[in-house]
């Protein structure tokens, strides 16, 4: 009884306040099964803030204008008004996205651990440095994430393959990137906490209702991410992400991949979310023979859409696959594979002083295809581009491989910024390998973990494919998996006994040096001993 | 056997070696290539300038621009070429060590000769280095023609070669006074029978103040020429020379700094970094005074000196150092405790790569191992020079018979 | 300060001039050195021997322990159950089958790949060829990569197993044992660390294969396809050996290539799960607990030792730890892997081989699951690299083990031995005593002779020293040669003479004589160099191999210490032949082994011996041989 007027309060409300501020917000959870029996989650949930534009920096110093928000997250808004954020874009993942099995993911984002990038508008107020500074920390408070710690040593601006989503108010003015990356930053509950703070029905009601912490984490891979970007002549969009990968043959018991919300989610949908817009799921079709409950409400080939707002409640989408008694995996991968390349990077060798970055890249194309390849490496590795070694099918071919800009790392402050453009003629296999050094870090460098080594973050690959209408099209951003340095550490428990055996053997030589070089010589007649 | 045949037997010899496969374990070691001297580095560097990019923005390269820009235009970075290179820059060491040891015995050939340019191609603590295409070979080279030239008075040759050791390596300033001294007296062996230095000092000032100020004018001219090849930034200045003073690469080698300041607090790290320099200066002046009237002899301890103390040594180091006692045979008869200096030797530079190998590879042995081998290691330098400087100074005291003994009070 | 401070000082300064003083003091502690010096290298050697025959006694030796807090060994519930054995039997009746149509390995590693995919895990084939001077070895290694649900993927741990068991049978039940632990794993979503499941072809040459592959180690002499599956860097690894149908025990096989072993913590744990969780108990190696059964027990003990003896338990334990130390010694100290596990080490994977003892009972497939869950989980608790310094030790029992510091002292006392009796050597080559002439007479009666310094020339000795360690260079291409392997009756006499006669009469030949008053004999000369080389040679060692370190400090102690010229030099000359160069007609095999483990794993044994050992005796011989 309470909890309705509540809601009938909150969708009056919402009503009263989306005819003055313009406020628009809809939800949307798309569902893909795959080939390997798992099922991809993804939720969208999209406010928009109609016919507003960024801050410009220029009034940075000068008091900003009251902010009254009913749908749009207030605590998001005031960190983008405060550092006059035109685009931006967090996402915390966890686990290691397998292009080959499921192929692209709906947000491009997929890289493990977090990963933060911003666009702003350089101006007079405050130096883009600063903000980057500013909105680090005040993102790092938001969502319990240590973005804190995504300091300079980790900061570059890629322009490359990390263009603006939206669009840059002002022709005229200039813009700035700046992109972080932190591997080893592990995603949980207390991040999706804040997360669901964000959204207007928390996860009581509509599509987040299914975000149920206890499943989203035990995902074969989950991400969430943050994005919010200015279109023309709309607004300022923000959109809350979540993704998981999630596995219905090992929740089962009899190894039988049918799945539903509920045994995903342990979850249904009871209430609709009063001030969504649009409450939609979508629910990919594939090629098996499936029979799929309740009946959607709008089909096509593609997918077939449940509109949440209208379906009868509690809802839970079932899909069965009647005719097999149990699930077998499919033997090859498909083929074609479900990405235009395919990429495998490793750290090769053993020693700890140095060693060699191999890439593995498959054109499963039977056209050629460019591909922008972009490494954001702390100072942790250190490349030797002269080594670079590019073969196609084992054959040198180093006229593949351009590179646009490299920023070699500064120990202790900068990373490496490696931008490249690859070109992988039809079908085939491009080898890339690097030599790299492993630098020697101070004791007080090292992290407490220090035998574990360094998580490195991920390369960014971004296919360009020439379209039939001979201009290049740009595809979903590919990530490859983190890597682990391990740097020789010094022993920990040493500081004193090396200052003093080293001080020791530096004074002995010091004295014994002066003590000959001062002291007078003499010669002496020594009287036969007496026979002993 | 005529020594013309035997040098360049022995160099062949070398350019055999220098030929032949190279294991990686060589190439990359860190006994035999600094990070100031490693060719790997340096590859890098010429690749990256002659790419338009500063390699002096990157914190990998930190050769001298002279280096770079000898190889981007004259000589380039290919592999053939630099090891002949290498092996002729050993050659010309080894034929000035030869030049040096007959001007200080006043001969034109003795049959000394080919041993003493065998000491020098064949010391493993110096060819390895080579092979290796550590450019602390070049440095070696630079020094020991800037010294033949000292004996042989030619000043400006030898000034112009010591600014050129001064540039490429900052810490060979050590050198400076006494192959100053040198170029105003003469190379001949005077421990025997020492002697206050020939010039009083209003002669010396006037003997010396124009060679300080033609090597100054050098310097300055390299200097600029090294500005003049980065486009006029001055940010090698601190890659290159501040590197030195603040060892920004942890790198391990076997020198006594590199475990020092990986271990050392940071805020204690500048006092420490300002003292290591320090030190190494403090033995310039007492050593030239005390060994004024064979400032070879000075010379040869100034080496022991930089191959214990230096920042970022190599095993070329202390190398130069073992084959340039072959010029003074008058002082064995002296030396307290040569075995024993040669033992510790043999055990440091063998157990320098093994714990190495343990700490790296293995990774068995912890970064102790190391250290501890470098201690040896700096032990064995140390004692090697408390013996050059005790022999060099009981020369001037024969001992006939057994009833006489040499003392210190 | 009062007089009589003053006077006790001046006493204690030996009165008169004080540089007298002082240099009177040091000729006479020079004096009492040199008196004492052969007594004492004597007793160091002696000290060193006794040393090394108390190691396997109960004087030392400590329990082990697990120092790494993370491992927290056999803290989990199992579910590894009856259903997962039924399974395994099924893999196991699937691989009989191809074993009785004796299938080729490709078979095998297609069969094996395929029933991964069948389960869902990535898995793939790799061919390869190792070239080595007798025929080339071809294979095929299968292997799958479960990557851990939610986890980054940089990390990793293995589980293998080789087609070939060490005992030379076919390992049927590691392999699907692995296959089922593949299927069982993957229903759980709680693993840190991606799991490599590798079947590797033949016994070793398969996981070099594999290993050099993953770890992009370009080795001359082998060809394999690079790997289609990648994953993190690799922390630990278990091997699974099982060639019986049941087992009784699991004994844990630990050396690695060139004597590296595994982080103790490893063995210790699995100890520890292989008992409490899985109930079986743990051997070292196949040697039976001591007192399990008592009659092998007496078996093992040597016939001479009296039958009174043979009852004392300190006694028997003696003999159950000197033999696990020589079945130690033997694999660490010729760098030979005690299984496959044993080439992970080089690319510091801390690994070690579960070797089912076989037997009629009473474990099997339940028990082998259980403890390897269990292990599994243990090593996924890592977060970071085995690093305690627990990698030098001494595996004497099953739960006990010495410390580096508790054995060490045994060769390096030897060592140190050596260097003192060279040291010593090289002072008596500086004195030469010869008779005082008549007229010296009346001034020093009683003393018919005095001590003349001579001089010491080193360059010689030092050639000498320089040549024969370049002649075993030699000596060791010409065994690795194919020639040397294709017709050894030949070769052998044509060897010898290389490596032995060949130097002693160039030697001979080239020593020009001299007056032993003026200067000192060559041979006195390369004798002290000669010993201090060994001593440096085996104290080294003994940091990185200790039992190849004890086994030369045993070979070359007295044989070094004791030569030089005397009334029997061609007899000791003969002997130091035999000693040097002896395995090249007793143990051709050994040879053979040693050799292609130096081609196909790179182990340096073999070189080692022939640029390193055969020279010391060479010289030893030399310094034999020669008068002057």
């Amino acid at each position: 009884m309470f909890s309705a007027l509540i809601y009938s309060f909150l969708f009056l409300s919402a009503h009263v306040f989306s005819i003055h501020a313009q406020e628009f917000f809809q939800e949307q959870l798309t569902l893909r099964p795959h080939r390997d029996g798992t099922v991809l989650g993804h939720f969208a949930f999209t406010t928009l803030l109609k016919s507003a534009t960024p801050r410009e920096p220029e009034t940075i110093r000068i008091e900003d204008t009251s902010q009254h928000y009913t749908l749009f997250p207030l605590a998001l808004g005031q960190v983008l008004r405060e550092y006059a954020i035109t685009e931006l874009h967090l996402s915390l993942n966890a686990g290691k996205w397998s292009y080959d099995r499921w192929g692209y993911p709906e947000e491009d984002g997929v890289g493990t651990g977090a990963e933060l990038w911003a666009w702003m508008a350089e101006g007079p107020g405050a130096s883009v440095d600063e903000r980057w500074r500013g909105l680090r920390s005040n993102l790092a408070g938001l969502f319990c994430a240590s973005l804190g710690s995504m300091d300079e040593q980790r900061t570059t601006s890629p322009s490359l393959t990390f263009l603006p989503e939206g669009d840059l108010p002002g022709p005229s003015t200039p813009y700035q990137l700046r992109h972080g990356t932190l591997p080893s930053e592990n995603v949980c509950t207390e991040n999706l906490t804040p997360f669901l703070k964000l959204l207007p029905c928390k996860s009581l009601s509509g599509i987040a209702s299914l975000l149920n912490p206890h499943r989203l984490f035990d995902a074969d891979w989950h991400g969430m991410g943050i994005h919010v970007r200015y279109v023309e002549n709309a607004g300022v969009e923000v959109r809350l992400t979540f993704q998981g990968v999630f596995d219905p043959v090992r929740y089962s018991t009899d190894g039988k991949r049918d799945w539903s919300l509920h045994s995903i989610f342990d979850r249904t949908i009871q209430k609709t979310c009063p001030v969504a817009r649009h409450s939609k799921i979508r629910l990919i079709s594939t090629t098996d023979a499936v029979d799929v409950s309740p009946a959607p409400n709008t089909f096509n080939a593609a997918f077939s859409v449940y509109d949440v707002n209208t379906v009868s409640k509690p809802l839970d989408i079932s899909m069965q696959w009647s005719n097999e008694s149990h699930f077998e995996y499919p033997l090859s991968l498909d083929s074609p594979p479900p990405t235009h390349i395919s990429v495998r990077r490793t750290l090769k060798g053993t020693e700890q002083s140095r060693g060699q970055l191999a890439i593995v890249i498959e054109n499963h194309q039977d056209k050629q295809i460019k591909a922008s390849y972009l490494e954001t490496m702390p100072w942790l590795l250190q490349f030797h581009l002269n080594s670079i070694q590019v073969k196609w099918n084992s054959a040198p071919r180093d006229d593949l491989m351009s590179i646009v800009s490299y920023i070699p790392p500064v120990p202790h402050s900068r990373p490496t910024l490696l931008q490249s453009v690859l070109t992988l003629p039809p079908n085939g296999t491009m080898d890339l390998t690097i030599d790299v050094t492993k630098p020697f870090l101070r004791y007080t460098e090292h992290p407490p973990d220090a035998q574990r080594g360094w998580d490195l973050p991920p390369a960014v690959f971004r296919p360009l494919i020439i379209a039939n209408d001979s201009n290049l099209r740009r595809l979903p951003r590919i990530y490859t998996p983190i890597l682990l340095v391990d740097l020789a550490t010094p022993d920990f428990s040493m500081p004193y006994n090396v200052i003093i055996m080293s001080c020791t053997l530096i004074a002995l030589i010091f004295g014994s040096v002066f003590n000959l070089l001062t002291r007078k010589f003499v010669l002496t007649k020594i009287p036969n001993e007496p026979p002993q | 056997m005529d020594f013309h045949y035997t040098f360049s037997a022995l160099v062949a010899a070398r350019a055999l070696l220098a030929f032949a496969p190279l294991p990686d374990a060589l190439k990359y070691s860190q006994q035999l290539s600094s990070p100031l001297t490693s060719y790997a580095r340096l590859k890098e560097g010429v690749y990256l300038f002659s790419h338009g990019i500063d390699p002096y923005s990157g914190g990998l390269f930190r050769h001298s621009p002279l280096l770079l820009s000898a190889f981007t235009t004259l000589l380039p970075l290919k592999d053939p070429i630099s090891k002949l290179l290498w092996t002729a820059c050993d050659a010309a060491a080894a034929w000035s060590l030869v030049k040096i040891w007959r001007l200080r015995q006043r001969v034109g050939k003795s049959s000394r000769d080919g041993l003493i340019a065998a000491l020098y191609l064949l010391n493993p603590y110096l060819f390895l280095p080579s092979l290796a295409l550590s450019t602390s070979s070049l440095e070696n080279t630079a020094l020991l023609v800037a010294v033949a030239f000292a004996c042989e008075r030619r000043s400006s040759a030898s000034i112009l070669l010591l600014a050129i050791l001064t540039h490429l390596s900052f810490s060979s300033i050590i050198y400076i006074l006494p192959i100053f001294l040198l170029l105003t007296s003469s190379p001949v062996s005077n421990l025997a029978s020492p002697r206050p230095f020939a010039l009083d000092f209003k002669g010396l000032r006037k003997a010396v103040l124009p060679l300080v100020g033609e090597y100054f004018a050098y310097t300055t001219v390299l200097t600029a020429a090294s500005t003049l090849v980065c486009g006029g930034s001055r940010a090698w200045v601190e890659k290159t020379w501040g590197s030195f003073f603040l060892l920004p690469d942890l790198t391990p080698n076997p020198g006594l700094w590199w475990y020092f300041f990986t271990e050392m607090f940071d805020h204690f790290r500048p006092f420490f970094l300002m003292v290591f320099s320090l030190h190494l200066l403090i033995y310039v002046l007492p050593i030239t005074i005390k060994f004024q009237h064979d400032l070879l002899y000075a010379t040869f301890l100034m080496a022991g000196v930089s191959a214990t103390f230096k920042p970022y040594p190599t095993l070329s180091d202390p190398g130069l150092f073992l084959s340039l006692w072959s010029l003074f045979p008058e002082t064995y008869s002296y030396l307290r405790h040569p075995i024993v200096t040669a033992l510790i030797h043999l055990h440091g530079s063998l157990l320098l790569p093994l714990f190495n190998h343990l700490w790296l590879a293995t990774g068995t042995g912890n970064a102790n191992f190391f250290y501890a081998s470098t201690l040896v290691f700096g032990i064995a330098n140390g004692a090697g020079l408390i013996d050059a400087i005790w022999a060099g100074l009981a020369t001037a005291i024969p001992v006939k018979d057994g009833d006489w003994d040499v003392g210190q009070e | 300060m009062p007089p009589r401070i003053v006077e006790i000082i001046r006493g204690m300064r030996g009165g008169g001039d004080r540089n007298v003083a002082r240099l009177r003091r040091k000729r006479a502690i020079t004096h009492l050195c040199w008196k004492s010096w052969p007594i004492l290298s004597l007793t160091l050697l002696v000290t060193g021997y006794a040393w090394m025959l108390t190691i396997p006694s109960t004087l030392h030796g400590q329990k082990t322990y697990i120092d790494e807090n993370a491992l927290q060994p056999s803290q989990v519930t199992t579910y590894w159950g009856w259903t997962d054995v039924h399974r395994t039997d099924g893999y196991l009746d699937a691989l009989e089958a191809l074993r009785d149509r004796n299938a080729s390995g490709n078979e095998y590693a297609n069969y094996i790949s395929t029933e991964f995919r069948k389960l869902g895990v990535p898995a793939a084939t790799q061919n390869y060829q190792i070239l080595t001077s007798s025929e080339p070895l071809n294979g095929t290694n299968a292997f799958a990569i479960l990557s851990a649900p939610r986890a980054s993927g940089a990390e990793a741990m293995i589980v293998s197993a080789s087609r070939i068991s060490m005992d030379g049978h076919l390992n049927l039940r590691g392999i699907s044992t692995v296959l089922s632990l593949a299927a069982f794993l993957k229903g759980y979503s709680l693993w840190a660390k991606d799991l490599i499941f590798i079947v590797s072809d033949g016994y070793l040459d398969g996981m070099q294969a594999w290993l050099t592959a993953y770890h992009g180690l370009s080795q001359s002499n082998i060809i394999s396809e690079p790997l289609t599956l990648s994953s993190g860097s690799i922390w630990t690894a278990l091997n699974i050996d099982y060639p019986g149908h049941s087992f009784s025990h699991l004994g844990i096989f630990f050396e690695g290539l060139n004597g590296r072993l595994p982080n103790q913590d490893l063995l210790n744990s699995f100890q520890k799960i292989s008992l409490y969780t899985g109930g079986v108990p743990v051997t070292v190696y196949d040697h039976y607990e001591r007192g399990e059964f008592p009659d092998r027990d007496l078996a093992d003990i040597p016939w001479w030792v009296p039958h009174a003896a043979m009852n004392i338990e300190a006694v028997k334990e003696y003999v159950y730890r000197a033999k696990n130390i020589m079945r130690h010694v033997g694999y660490q100290a010729r760098g030979r892997a005690s299984g496959v596990h044993g080439l992970m080490h080089q690319f510091r994977i801390d690994a070690f081989t579960m070797f089912a003892i076989p037997s009629a009972g009473p474990h099997g497939f339940h028990a082998l699951g259980r403890v390897l869950e269990s292990t599994l989980r243990t090593t996924n608790n890592l977060l970071e690299r085995l690093h305690a310094s627990f990698f030098f030790y001494l595996l004497v029992g099953t739960t006990t083990f010495m410390k580096i510091g508790s054995y060490l002292p045994a060769p390096v006392l030897v060592s140190t031995a050596m260097l003192f009796s060279g040291l010593g050597e090289w002072a008596r080559a500086r004195w030469a005593e010869e008779p005082v002439g008549p007229d010296e007479k009346e001034r020093e009666p009683g003393l018919g002779t005095q001590w003349v310094q001579r001089k010491r020339p080193v360059l010689p000795a030092i050639l000498f020293v320089i040549g024969t360690h370049l002649n075993g260079v030699l000596l060791f291409c010409l065994i690795a040669s194919p020639w040397a392997s294709r017709n050894k009756i030949f070769t052998y006499p044509f060897l010898v003479a290389q490596a032995f006669l060949f130097p002693l009469l160039l030697s001979l030949a080239t020593t020009k004589t001299s007056s032993p008053s003026t200067t000192a004999p060559t041979y006195q000369i390369l004798k002290s160099i000669n010993l201090c080389l060994a001593s440096t040679v085996i104290s080294i060692t003994s940091v990185l191999n200790f039992s190849l370190a004890a086994t030369l400090a045993i070979l070359l102690g007295p044989p070094l210490i004791w030569s030089g010229p005397g009334k029997y030099r061609h007899i000791k000359a003969a002997g130091y032949c035999v000693l040097g160069l002896g395995w090249l007609l007793l143990l051709p095999q050994e040879v053979q082994k040693a050799l292609w483990n130096w081609e196909v794993l790179g182990v340096w044994f073999a070189p080692f011996v022939c640029t390193v050992y055969v020279p010391l005796v060479v010289q030893a011989a030399i310094a034999t041989v020669l008068i002057h």
